[in-house]
């Protein structure tokens, strides 16, 4: 069976995809079906869904739809960036580890370990508040507390791919190291590594809520967990302001996870205990 | 000797990581800019070099840095965990006081997780594909996806706001009961929502584990030849299934440990909780450098001892996992 | 008024308890310990409808008292909110705004002010001061005692003012420092100054001198002194157990100077770290008074409407907060009072008043707070109009650019909380639409106080004091001398104008008050002119309290005052 085929038997799987598109959408149709800053004042403040908002304003006027379809960019972006250098230490972390072995090995896995235990969230609050917070702090923070895992499972496939017949030959015939790894050994473990980067995405979409929530976003960003954090001290009589870009955070994490375990599901069938959450 | 050679091996680990913990964080903090001198100069309205002098020399701030590092170090050793910048008592202190309301909202998320997820991870496995199945792979998948605040924020919304059934905010109401009875009814009565937030993150992720391990053991040879013995179904499922799926519970749990301490923060922000979580986000508004070094320490030294637990457990449960280790 | 059909309580216990709401749109509000308020609208049978409309009824005329012909009743104990937890209670050593609140009830000054910042005798009975300025003499009341049986005498005002405050009160001390005390009697006390000095006589209040016990203090390390652990004062409340974490306690002081007060029994300021929490304290009666920051304004007007609960932003006229834009004039295009004034025009300050602020705030014209009596409205204005805004800019050959950005400016905006956020947040869409790109900076409030002493900022949001006189409160932002690098509200702009600095020189030495009128009108029209920060607002502090709780704003410093004449209602 092929992989599309194995991926589109999972229902929830393709749910996911079809919301996760639907998601993208919104973060490109934003500037053009909302040409003004979502930032702006619209009309009065605190006014609930209806005619003249469809999700309502806020404390001073702005569009909550608005500020949903802009929050999107920065959502994803910060998921996808801070997934991709996580992934991209991960897997230095792990190559070296997994193909070295010995000391090397030892070192590697100190260091991953010791970036495991220190509690995440706190290490991640702590990175932003003293590179003062913003879209490249918060992409450093999340991809320096979520690298760990990453660097485990490569490890661990390239441990099981380093005595392979392949790559012995090619250390016999004298082919760099680095080369070796990056062209020979991590092509074949990618698979894993993928699917475990696709869940990452979610995880960093709900740190990066997380933090915006606690006051440490971009504040010149739009994003869900900043409008969510700027409407407590009124979300008693404004509940429209915590409900739809939370709504927002939910949906778009739900689809990537589903869309996660249905690659899962689809590539990796033996792998499915090690990699699901 | 294997536990004792085990335990000195953890001792070792855990001291090294804790240093090396320590050394990071001072490092981290005072990379920021500003100090404790500022804030307490902004928060009176006036300020003269004077003071800032004053203040920072008071703190020590004025000394090199290699030189505060020793010093902290050398504290820390000998268990003095300094003074609080602002309000000038041992840090010790403030984060003791405070570390049981933590322990508290942890531990009920963590312990009714453990039971609930479980719980329903075994039920979804033995009704696979059918409908209860269906209704609780659903539930997991949606509650591992909902941001913590949010859940927070939409249940006070529902349960205080609308329905009034429970308190939101705070451990306690502000002027307690009196009786011991009702004061730790006071007290239970606004663990609920906290904990529930907390918990179902974990409640959604140790069902789908259960129900994942539990399928994948029922259909294993041993269990097969219980069966075939004769044995009543429930035993099967608890004595032989229930046993072996806890493994990758207990391991999950075990890295779990980290995640926790950051979803408390977040909880207690949501609902005024009083415990550390929160005062570590206070003492890093307020550049209280002390303050907010021990909690660090205080966290990560949680974290590795919920790691020598797990550790245990996996090795008592199965005495196959030893050089294989993790 | 609740309206009729849903049930009421008549009686109130004296925790003040609420009258439950109907659930509805607004849902309902936790409250009691005895049961959680739920929505019933009963419609009940028609005989319990009528004595529903009788108890309604009687309620209402029950509540509709006329609140200040009351005598004052005695005893009960005050919940007061107060955040954050201060580092001290002792004035000098500490002056955070959250020292004072408890400190003011232990410690009194020589004189207060009233809602028009004229002087009223506390422990001076009366004073005199001579013609040439030169001198002031103080008559002490007698029979006043310090909270640990010792007599208040002269000694004590000689070692407050030589030495205790020039020593630690950091805001004081340059008053102080041109004053020299010396006792003529046991009672009575002469002040010496070298050359006149206006605003002295509005410096002897208790946040700005409070009287010190020499006998406890003198020859000590001031800050180390133990004595500030449970400190010892002349006040109407004494100092019984803080807590840490959780509240201070204050006791009446049964033998004040003020016979027959203070009328409470204790005070207790409990800390509650979360604004939400504090609302919902006050709403349900666990504390009857609440001020400045510790509700958000966009609660205030919510918990205004509550029967039972009181908004007043009386009593901070003494205080008298300007907030402002403050624009670093050593950069450019800062530099240029046109683009300045450009930046005023762009504002809308009313929308800021009532949407950011909430209505608890009036529109500021310049430097001086409108409650100074030397305040002058008529100074160039600075109307909300985009167009002048433009012209300005053009006029300074700032032409907007391919994308209409005309200067991209940074906002460091002050991390003091939500209203402050929607502030920046403000202020960036609105010069935005000028072509002023701005761009916010994030900070918490360490790095914020460092990058403003040290003049890192293009703009950055504050807000300021005035105090009693301009002498002590305004111009310390706008005189050269005070341009000190790295020190808190001094002149961090920049700005510097000789004929500003000498006007403020000679007023601060007049010592006729049409003369020192008529210089400070001069000052606020030149600094007006010339905009070298952005005034917003006067932020006037709401103080929320149960409507049980009687003459407890009664002068200048409102819930900073000693409270030796508030009373609750039983």
């Amino acid at each position: 069976m092929s992989f599309w085929q194995s991926f589109l038997r999972n229902r929830g799987a393709v749910v996911g995809l079809a919301v996760l598109v639907a998601v993208l959408l919104l973060a490109v149709s934003a500037p053009f079906l909302f040409p003004f800053d979502p930032w702006d004042t619209r009309g009065a403040p605190l006014q609930p869904p209806g005619e003249g908002f469809r999700l309502g304003s806020d404390m001073l006027g702005r569009d909550v739809l608005a500020g949903i379809f802009h929050g999107a960019r920065v959502s994803l972006f910060i998921g996808v960036v801070s997934t991709v250098f996580a992934v991209a230490i991960g897997v230095v972390v792990g190559a070296v580890a997994g193909y070295f072995g010995g000391i090397v090995d030892d070192v590697a896995m100190r260091f991953t370990e010791f970036f495991q235990t220190i509690p995440s969230f706190v290490l991640a609050v702590l990175l932003v508040a003293i590179l003062t917070p913003g879209l490249a702090s918060i992409v450093i923070a999340i991809s320096v507390v979520t690298w760990p895992p990453v660097a485990r499972l490569a490890r661990s496939e390239f441990l099981a791919l380093r005595h392979r017949e392949f790559v012995e030959a090619a250390v016999l015939s004298g082919v760099s190291h680095i080369r070796i790894i990056f062209a020979e050994v991590l092509p074949n473990a990618l698979t894993p590594i993928v699917i475990m980067a696709s869940l990452m995405v979610a995880t960093a979409i709900l740190t990066e809520s997380a933090l915006s929530f606690l006051g440490l976003g971009d504040p010149n960003r739009i994003s869900w967990g900043y409008m969510i954090g700027a409407a407590r001290a009124v979300f008693r009589q404004a509940w429209w302001l915590s409900v739809f870009p939370g709504l927002a955070i939910f949906v778009t994490v739900l689809a990537i996870n589903l869309v996660g375990e249905g690659l899962n599901d689809a590539l990796n069938p033996h792998l499915r205990r090690r990699t699901s959450p | 000797m294997r536990i004792l050679l085990f335990l000195g091996g953890w001792l070792v680990k855990a001291a090294l990581i804790l240093l090396a913990i320590v050394v990071l964080n001072f490092c981290l903090v005072r990379l920021a800019p500003g100090d404790v001198a500022t804030v307490l100069a902004g928060e009176s309205g006036a300020a003269d070099p004077d003071f800032l002098a004053r203040t920072r020399a008071e703190f020590g701030l004025d000394r090199p840095l290699p030189a505060q590092l020793a010093t902290y170090v050398g504290n820390v050793l000998s268990l003095d965990l300094g003074v609080s910048y602002r309000t000038r008592r041992p840090v010790a202190d403030m984060v003791l006081e405070r570390l049981p309301a933590t322990l508290l909202l942890t531990g009920a998320a963590f312990l009714f997780a453990l039971v609930v997820g479980p719980a329903l991870g075994v039920l979804a496995a033995v009704r696979a594909r059918r409908v209860a199945d269906s209704l609780i792979t659903v539930a997991a998948l949606v509650f591992y996806a909902m941001p913590i605040f949010w859940v927070g924020l939409l249940f006070i919304l529902f349960f205080s706001v609308t329905l009034g059934w429970l308190p939101p905010f705070g451990m306690r109401s502000l002027i307690p009961p009196s009786g011991d009875l009702a004061r730790t009814l006071d007290i239970a009565r606004h663990l609920v929502l906290p904990a529930l937030t907390l918990g179902l993150f974990y409640v959604a992720i140790y069902a789908r584990l259960t129900r994942g391990a539990m399928l994948e053991t029922a259909g294993l040879d041993y269990v097969k030849t219980a069966r075939a013995k004769g044995l009543p179904e429930w035993r099967v499922v608890t004595a032989h299934i229930l046993r072996n799926a806890m493994l990758p519970i207990i391991t999950f749990a075990g890295l779990q440990a980290g995640h926790l301490v950051g979803g408390a923060i977040v909880a207690e922000t949501v609902f005024a909780w009083p415990g550390i979580g929160r005062l570590a986000f206070d003492a890093l508004l307020q550049r209280d450098y002390n303050l907010l070094l021990a909690v660090f320490l205080a966290s990560a030294v949680a974290v590795v001892l919920f790691n020598f637990v797990t550790d245990l457990l996996l090795r008592l449960a199965d005495p196959r996992i030893g050089a294989a280790g993790r | 008024m609740p309206a009729a059909g849903r049930s009421r309580r008549i009686s109130e216990p004296a925790t003040g308890l609420r009258p439950c709401r109907g659930g509805g749109s607004r849902g309902t509000i936790f409250a009691k310990r005895e049961g959680y308020s739920r929505g019933k609208t009963d419609r009940g049978s028609g005989m319990s409808r009528i004595w529903k409309s009788i108890a309604f009824a009687a309620g209402m005329v029950l509540a509709a008292q006329p609140l200040a012909a009351q005598a004052p009743q005695k005893g009960g104990i005050l919940n007061s909110t107060l955040w954050p937890e201060p580092p001290g209670i002792v004035i000098g050593v500490n002056i955070n705004a959250p020292t004072l609140l408890p400190a003011t009830k232990m410690f009194e000054g020589l004189m207060t002010y009233d809602f028009n910042l004229a002087p009223i005798p506390v422990l001076a009975e009366s004073w005199q001061i001579a013609p040439d300025g030169l001198s002031y003499t103080f008559k002490l009341r007698q029979n006043v005692k310090w909270h640990d049986g010792k007599p208040f005498t002269a000694e004590d005002v000689v070692f407050s003012f030589n030495e205790f405050m020039p020593q630690v009160h950091s805001r004081s001390k340059p008053t102080f420092e041109r004053v020299k005390t010396v006792a003529l009697d046991p009672h009575t006390v002469k002040l010496e100054l070298k050359e006149p000095y206006a605003p002295l006589i509005r410096s002897f209040d208790t946040l700005s001198a409070p009287i010190m016990p020499a006998h406890l203090y003198k020859g000590t390390d001031f800050r180390a002194n133990p004595t500030n652990q449970a400190p010892v004062g002349t006040g109407p409340f004494k100092f019984k157990e803080w807590r840490k974490g959780e509240y201070i306690h204050l006791v009446r002081n049964d033998a004040y100077w003020q016979s027959g007060k203070p009328h409470l029994d204790a005070i207790y300021y409990r800390f509650i770290p979360d604004s939400a929490s504090r609302a919902l304290a006050l709403e349900t009666g666990q504390v009857q008074l609440a001020a400045q920051t510790d509700i958000e304004f966009v609660d205030v007007a919510r918990l205004g409407k509550m029967p039972g609960l009181v908004v007043t932003t009386k009593g901070w006229e003494w205080n008298s907060t300007i907030s402002w834009i403050e624009l670093n004039n050593r950069r450019k295009p800062f530099d240029d009072p046109r683009f300045r004034r450009a930046v005023l025009h762009a504002l809308d300050r009313e929308f800021i008043r009532t949407n950011i602020f909430f209505g608890l705030a009036k529109v500021a014209t310049g430097p001086l707070h409108s409650s100074s009596p030397f305040y002058d409205p008529n100074v160039p204005a600075y109307p909300f109009d985009l167009a002048k805004a433009a012209a300005l800019l053009d006029e300074m050959g700032l032409k907007p650019d391919g994308s209409g950005v005309r200067a991209r400016v940074k906002l460091l905006g002050l991390p003091y909380g939500e209203l402050w956020n929607r502030l920046s947040e403000y202020i960036r869409q609105a010069l935005g639409k000028v072509g002023i790109q701005v761009t916010l900076e994030s900070s918490d409030v360490a790095g914020w106080g460092n990058r403003f002493a040290n003049w890192d900022y293009d703009m950055t949001t504050s807000f300021l004091s005035m105090l009693a006189d301009p002498a002590l409160g305004v111009s310390r932002t706008y005189l050269t001398s005070n341009i000190r690098k790295g020190v808190l509200f001094t002149n961090t702009s920049g700005y510097s104008n000789a004929e500003v600095d000498e006007l403020f020189a000679k007023a601060a030495v007049a010592t006729d008050e049409a003369v020192r009128k008529q210089l400070y009108s001069r000052i606020q029209t030149v600094v007006a002119g010339e905009a070298p920060i952005a005034w917003l607002v006067e932020i006037q502090w709401p103080t929320i309290h149960s409507a049980k709780l009687r003459d407890a704003i009664i002068n200048g410093f409102g819930p900073n005052d000693s409270f030796a004449d508030a009373w609750l209602a039983k």
